[in-house]
């Protein structure tokens, strides 16, 4: 019984730095996504072009290579000293979700009616206006089900900073199987059932407040 | 005397002449009423005159005055100004599904007045020389009472507006829980809430069951006295408004004059043959 609180505060721990990565990821790539959608959808061709090349290259290599290079990187490529571990892997994170964001925001903004955005024009709105006052609402409940995977698949992701040797609760339950004890890595299953239940009933939740919208 | 005149529109995309040279003339608070098969550029025609295209050609006078010419480049301040001049009900309503009614209707107004609000506190802090902390405290609170009266006003506005086209009762209601027929008639107080010099419908009531065009149509009707143009296939409806007729096919007038004038005597070959069309459809 001791043994099992020993594990579970030890467990509670890294499940601290998984939640410190999952929530400093997704406040960081929320705009940038956004920035990175309107970049993907420029007038201005060179703009577009690059950053859906950038978007291409990161939706299209693994999380893990992007852990390990922007980890690695710096030092082995310049001689310059690059981020710590929990900084590297929030770095690489950040960009890898905010290119996925992007495309969702993306989808979601270019779905909105061209409709909508004329009936704003004609009423002499401004584009920010249009966007602020019209179009975001719109955007957000078209989003909400794609992003609600997104934001899931995140939390599960965090364990992938363990290739870096961050300890979170992957990295710490897998300590204790040198000691013989497997049931601590099962025990994580629970911590993320948790979190990810959790995430699940806010975006329910936030999916009932906007159905009035009916877009 | 000639309040709009509309001189040598054209409009081309890609390749396709959409606009080959519209020309025409209208009264203030005539009704024109446009109209024509698909394709004929009628709808083109009234997205250029609010600026929702650029025609490659062509000049708007309102009111004796140059009011724009295709061959200047507009900022987009300026755009925004001259769509004012111009209101635009759609085909289908386009409504806000974030707002219910009354906002609908309130919303462009409410953010003219903050603006306004804004531009008048620049001003001030500007009159005001360094202005001091006293100073800046009495214009905030006087910006702040000029911002809730305006919107104040915008929302009072908006409720005489539903009233008028009699749904003060639903104007709290989202569009999805209106019938098509409440959307545009909605739509129809929102584009009258900025008080437009000239009101542009186009095809308002194609989007609705055969039912409930007589509600919007009957909103319209009332609104006479208004400078207007609509594009319509309604042709009863058309022939008893319409104080100018225009029949557009392929990009160009075909033929222009009164009601009597058009329906009643129509010269043009194309016309006798589109008028004959829509009565057998039974649009008349």
């Amino acid at each position: 019984m001791t043994k099992f609180f020993a594990v579970t505060l030890e467990l509670l721990e890294g499940f601290g730095t998984t939640c410190y990565i999952f929530i400093a990821t997704l406040l960081l790539a929320l705009p940038l996504g956004l920035i990175i959608a309107f970049g993907s959808m420029s007038r201005f061709k060179p703009l577009r072009y690059v950053v859906r090349t950038v978007v291409w290259i990161i939706r299209g290599t693994p999380l893990m290579l992007q852990i390990v290079v922007i980890f690695y990187g710096p030092g082995l490529l310049f001689g310059v000293s690059g981020f710590d571990r929990v900084p590297s892997v929030i770095v690489a994170f950040v960009i890898n979700y905010a290119c996925y964001f992007s495309e969702i925001y993306r989808g979601g903004i270019e779905n909105i009616p061209r409709g909508q955005y004329e009936a704003g024009l004609v009423l002499g709105m401004t584009k920010v206006q249009i966007f602020f006052r019209i179009t975001l609402l719109q955007v957000v409940k078209r989003i909400l089900a794609p992003m609600s995977n997104e934001i899931i698949t995140l939390v599960k992701d965090t364990s992938l900073a363990r290739v870096i040797s961050v300890i979170e609760i992957i990295k710490v339950a897998e300590g204790f199987t040198r000691q013989g004890l497997i049931w601590p890595l099962f025990y994580t299953g629970v911590f993320y059932l948790l979190f990810v239940g959790i995430l699940t009933l806010l975006f329910r939740y936030a999916e009932k407040k906007t159905a009035y919208l009916k877009v | 005397m000639e309040y709009l005149r509309v001189e040598g529109f054209r409009k081309k995309f890609h390749q396709t002449e959409v606009l080959k040279g519209v020309e025409f003339t209208l009264q203030k608070g005539e009704i024109l009423v446009i109209i024509g098969a698909s394709g004929s550029g009628k709808t083109t025609l009234l997205r250029c005159l609010n600026f929702l295209e650029t025609p490659d050609e062509g000049k708007v006078y309102l009111g004796g005055a140059l009011f724009s010419d295709a061959a200047v480049r507009y900022s987009d301040r300026e755009l925004r100004k001259k769509r004012l001049k111009f209101g635009l009900v759609f085909q289908n309503f386009n409504l806000f599904p974030n707002y219910d009614a009354k906002r609908n209707v309130s919303l462009a107004c409410e953010l003219l007045a903050r603006e306004r609000a804004r531009a008048k506190k620049r001003e001030l802090l500007a009159a005001e020389q360094g202005a001091r902390w006293k100073a800046r405290r009495r214009i905030a609170a006087e910006i702040r009472a000029m911002k809730k009266e305006g919107t104040a006003e915008s929302r009072a506005r908006a409720d005489a507006l539903l009233a008028q086209v009699g749904l003060q009762e639903k104007r709290d209601s989202f569009p999805y829980e209106l019938s098509g027929g409440q959307q545009q008639r909605v739509a129809i107080a929102r584009a009258l809430a900025l008080d437009p010099e000239v009101l542009c419908f186009d095809e308002p009531t194609s989007a609705l069951d055969p039912e409930l065009t007589g509600e919007v149509l009957k909103v319209i009707r009332g609104l006479k006295g208004r400078t207007m143009i609509v594009v319509t296939h309604e042709m009863a409806f058309a022939r008893e408004v319409a104080d100018r007729v225009i029949f557009m096919a392929d990009g160009v007038i075909e033929e222009e004059g009164t009601s009597e004038e058009v329906f009643g005597a129509p010269k043009s070959e194309k016309l006798k043959a589109f008028l004959k069309r829509t009565e057998e459809h039974g649009w008349i």
